[in-house]
């Protein structure tokens, strides 16, 4: 090969390990926030230590196949879940199987009964703590879960989260109804006692 | 103007800002004049921002910030 013909294949080299370099460095930095929502998408710190490491090790080795400007954390996600679900760690099931739940105004109207004397919005949401919270949580089946931790949680959009979960933008929407509906009851339950 | 029926079926639409421009004028016309849906709406606000704080969860351990790192490919 002439020096001519080299130089070009040289540039092209270098111009691909910078870019490769700036994806990578990009990556580690949405790191905390992959994690964040990593860990509530799996069961345990182990599970999501593991899962971010197979993660980012498939992100590495497929960094090209990122169409640069586009939103690297959900791309980062997409693997994610993707591998959550390949590794068997969760049961899919029909989202339909769900029993119906109780309407938006459900959660509001138990605690407040609970309360004793005037409520305001602040006193009745006091009724609930930190751990009524994270074990309301868990108590949502997956396919509701995923969508609550990634649009209310992680802040992605219905068009992220669709994207990530690879489902269409309309059962985004209809799980993440359901989803706030089934975590207020389990939220119920948990503060006030009950079946919700 | 929307009743109380609909106001409750709008009001998650409505935080994540997905109604159309007819639909939240609606139901903000619903809820300046209804006290009842006011309540539970400031209510909603408050558990939205309640829940985000309290699944907030400790900081990624550095072990494993240290083992993404490792997994860049190396500089020749």
């Amino acid at each position: 090969m002439s020096e001519t013909t080299r130089e070009p294949e040289a540039r092209r080299l270098a111009t691909a390990a910078r870019d490769r370099v700036r994806f990578e460095e990009d990556a580690l930095a949405l790191s905390d926030q992959v994690y964040r929502v990593a860990r509530h998408l799996v069961g345990s710190r182990e599970e999501a230590d593991d899962l971010m490491q197979e993660t980012y090790a498939r992100a590495f080795r497929s960094w090209r196949s990122f169409t640069p400007g586009t939103n690297l954390r959900a791309w980062l996600l997409r693997i994610l879940t993707n591998l959550n679900i390949d590794r068997g760690r969760r049961i899919q099931r029909q989202p339909d199987s769900q029993p119906l739940e109780e309407g938006d105004y459900f959660l509001y109207n138990r605690l407040e009964e609970s309360t004793d004397g005037p409520t305001d919005e602040d006193r009745v949401v006091q009724r609930l703590s930190q751990n009524d919270v994270v074990e309301a949580l868990s108590e949502v089946p997956h396919d509701f879960r995923d969508v609550i931790v990634l649009v209310d949680i992680g802040d992605f959009t219905y068009a992220d989260a669709a994207q990530i979960l690879d489902v269409p933008i309309g059962t985004v929407m209809s799980r993440l109804h359901r989803g706030r509906r089934i975590l207020k009851q389990a939220m119920a339950a948990s503060a006030v006692g009950g079946d919700g | 103007m929307c009743n109380c029926e609909e106001c409750e079926q709008w009001m998650q639409p409505y935080m994540d800002r997905v109604l159309t421009d007819a639909e939240r004028a609606e139901a903000e016309t619903h809820l300046d004049e209804c006290s009842y849906c006011r309540k539970r709406y400031r209510f909603e606000e408050h558990l939205r921002q309640f829940v985000r704080q309290a699944v907030v969860i400790e900081p990624m351990p550095i072990e494993l910030k240290q083992k993404l790192s490792e997994l860049r490919t190396p500089l020749l």
